[in-house]
């Protein structure tokens, strides 16, 4: 449990535990400040219950969630998307590991400026690529 | 004599079907196909392949693949889109008058308003998206097929009856005339009550078509939950599922919960018409109650149509800006957090209904939280671009125009959460100006992004790039024109649904006007370049038409394009002449 809900995977899951803290606020706003205390109990019952139900169930999909990604990720390959069952992908891990080499190498060498992917794209590499030549071979192929 | 002749009518259905199902039985071999049972369309071999499609017309009246079943649904958008499209520029015509000079009467213009919403959420909206995942999900998961094919065929074919049921006011039958309730077939007038029209049969065929299509989008949801949980390929492990998969599994689920909803409340509605009972009558459960039950499945319709868009953007967005998805998981967990939270804000559309104050506020504090997912998605698409080798190519711009167009409707949108800005904008054009930037902003464009993106990998052939270009400046011009100027007026107080108006509104109205016409024209060039490129386009050289492979961004459905090709090309019998990925020609026994 503690393994999968690492650091990193913690930080995954903020995205939405804001949700979640919005509607706290607004749990709290609505108990301190009652703004309808006049009316009837059963409004209010609802009132939080509309606000407690999508807490729950998204504090639930969230840990589930997480907990079947980041698990999978300890237990087996992880590749970028859509290339898992590509034959030459390469694993994320793998990639990382050569963008590291290769960032290595240029600080030792001032490289030789080729664009990594994952990476930001190297300025002096796109000097030479315009829109145009960039629009793929169907830019050149069906233009007519 | 009324009764002998329905007899006879029934007698002659009855012919008929016995006929369709005798001609069926003929030209399909049932015994062919291997039974569900025996692994068919599971894990593994299918037992049904590809060579045994028959040909010509019956091929695709029968088809369980997956990738046709694709196209089917494409067809059957492109033709509702282009219905739904040429009834709203009638629309748009009428209103460049203040008074009903152009259509002659306010009621056919409610009964192009009805259908027009109708058509572009149901019948073009639900299926395009189905288009997509029908065709690539299993390819991208390496599955064989769907999980159940012929449920997969089953609920497309619910599809058409549907279309016909729910235009079937404007064909020529006597008696009939089309529904004028408008997509949200609010109560008492959708009910027949009064002494309007509205208790005509016409509102009757267009429920029992509504009804048709959510059962087909209820069957399609289950059949990809059970595909994406059972049929994955052993690699495609939960971390491994690309984006795209991840929102049609979310959209899934929406579907599961919501439409059976619909189809509950819409077969109440028809006994409230036809039976005598009192579901959303006064002095039943009232009209508010049908908001209740229609909102709360027509929320989540929202998040059902724009999810998967949103899933082609995370997926082709990247292709083009040379890098990967920047915090591909902050996009996963923000999805699924919109699913959940989807069904919290279904009364931000009743707020000027009168209901309890407190119940109001909480859907106000859920609406405004669901924001937050959509907006981290909008950052990490803008991050993904930030800095990156972006390559503007047609799907690249429509993905583009997405992220703008959804920048625009989404803070539109943030506002209207909120309960006092609510109340001045409730029924304005700033809610149809609002929502019309993420329908027509977000999610066609989203759907033409994915239409150009997988064109070559579908058809084998280019596109037409400066048709696709002119279709989307056409396009983001015209959107921007056409739905700006209706915030303006919704500023201005113009209430919506109207055929006429007052005359301070015409020239905002005439704008709108003038930016749907370029919306048609956008829409012409891009019916033309894909009908003519798709039978005469240039074929495409390399099994990498986009050279993903350059930026090691190449995915799984190219993969399966690249070994489709060389089979194709090892097929050919040697003498003809085909050209190479280098562009040049060489002979097929050459390679």
């Amino acid at each position: 449990m503690a393994e999968i809900f690492d650091r990193d995977t913690l930080l995954d899951l903020t995205v939405n535990v804001i949700p979640l803290g919005i509607i706290l606020f607004f749990v709290a706003a609505f108990v301190i400040l009652d703004p309808f205390s006049s009316l009837d109990f059963y409004g209010r019952v609802l009132q939080m219950g509309l606000l407690a139900f999508p807490f729950v169930a998204l504090a639930i999909l969230t840990y589930v969630s997480g907990k079947a990604i980041a698990g999978d990720e300890k237990q087996s390959k992880v590749f970028f998307q859509g290339q898992a069952t590509m034959e030459d992908a390469k694993t994320k891990h793998e990639v990382e590991e050569a963008i590291e080499a290769e960032i290595a190498g240029d600080a030792e060498a001032a490289s030789d400026g080729e664009a990594t992917e994952g990476g930001d794209a190297d300025e002096a590499d796109g000097a030479d690529d315009t829109d145009e030549a960039d629009g793929a071979d169907a830019d050149a192929a069906a233009d007519d | 004599m009324e009764t002998s002749g329905q007899l006879l009518l029934t007698v002659l259905m009855g012919a008929f079907l016995l006929g369709v199902a005798a001609f069926l039985a003929r030209v399909e071999d049932w015994r062919s196909y291997t039974p569900l049972g025996a692994g068919g369309g599971a894990v593994g071999e299918s037992g049904y392949g590809h060579a045994e499609k028959p040909a010509g017309l019956i091929r695709w009246l029968t088809t369980v693949d997956h990738k046709d079943i694709g196209l089917l649904y494409g067809a059957y958008a492109t033709i509702a889109f282009v219905v739904g499209g040429l009834m709203v520029m009638l629309m748009r015509a009428e209103l460049t008058t203040p008074a009903t000079d152009v259509l002659g009467s306010a009621t056919f213009y409610n009964s192009l308003l009805t259908s027009h919403g109708i058509t572009m959420l149901f019948l073009f909206g639900t299926p395009i998206i189905a288009a997509f995942s029908n065709y690539l999900i299993p390819l991208v998961i390496g599955a064989d097929d769907m999980a159940f094919p012929r449920i997969n065929a089953i609920a497309f074919w619910l599809l058409p009856p549907g279309a016909l049921l729910i235009w079937a006011g404007f064909f020529p039958i006597p008696g009939v005339i089309p529904a004028q309730t408008a997509w949200t077939m609010y109560t008492p007038l959708s009910a027949g009550v009064g002494a309007g029209n509205q208790a005509n049969v016409g509102v009757d065929l267009m429920l029992l078509g509504l009804h048709l299509t959510g059962v087909s989008a209820t069957m399609g949801a289950i059949n990809f939950i059970a595909t994406i949980f059972t049929e994955r390929a052993e690699e495609v492990t939960w971390a491994n599922l690309d984006i795209f998969s991840w929102t049609i599994l979310t959209q899934s689920g929406l579907i599961l919960f919501a439409f059976p909803l619909l189809g509950s409340a819409l077969v109440m509605l028809l006994l409230d018409r036809n039976f005598g009972t009192t579901f959303f009558a006064v002095e039943g459960g009232g009209p508010i109650l049908w908001q209740h039950l229609f909102w709360f499945f027509g929320h989540p319709e929202v998040y059902i149509l724009v999810l998967p868009p949103m899933g082609i953007v995370s997926y082709v967005l990247p292709r083009f800006s040379g890098r990967k998805l920047f915090g591909f998981k902050f996009v996963v967990y923000s999805t699924l957090a919109i699913g959940v939270l989807s069904f919290g804000v279904w009364a931000h559309h009743m707020f000027a209904t009168g209901i309890d104050p407190r119940l109001r506020a909480s859907f106000m504090a859920v609406s405004l939280a669901i924001a937050i997912p959509s907006a981290v998605k909008t950052f990490n698409w803008i991050t993904t671009m930030w800095n990156g080798k972006l390559r503007l190519t047609t799907p690249m711009l429509f993905c583009i125009g997405f992220v703008s167009n959804f920048i625009i409707g989404g803070v539109t949108g943030v506002f209207l959460a909120s309960i006092p800005v609510d109340l001045v904008l409730h029924d304005t054009y700033y809610v149809v100006g609002h929502f019309h930037y993420i329908v027509m902003g977000a999610i066609t464009f989203a759907g033409m992004a994915g239409i150009y993106y997988w064109f070559p990998l579908v058809t084998g052939r280019w596109y037409q790039r400066r048709l696709a270009k002119a279709h989307f400046w056409l396009w983001m011009i015209g959107t921007n024109v056409t739905f700006f100027a209706m915030v303006l007026l919704g500023y201005g107080g113009m209430p919506r649904r109207y055929a006429t108006y007052l005359p301070k509104f015409a020239t905002l109205h005439q704008i709108a006007s003038l930016g749907a016409l370029l919306l048609l024209v956008g829409g012409i060039i891009w019916v033309y370049n894909i009908v003519t490129s798709w039978m005469e386009g240039k074929r495409v050289e390399s099994g990498d038409p986009w050279r993903l492979d350059e930026t090691n961004l190449n995915t799984a459905e190219w993969d399966w394009f690249e070994a489709k090709r060389e089979t194709s090309l090892a097929a050919t019998d040697g003498g003809e002449e085909v050209k190479t990925d280098g562009g040049q020609e060489s002979r097929a026994d050459d390679e």
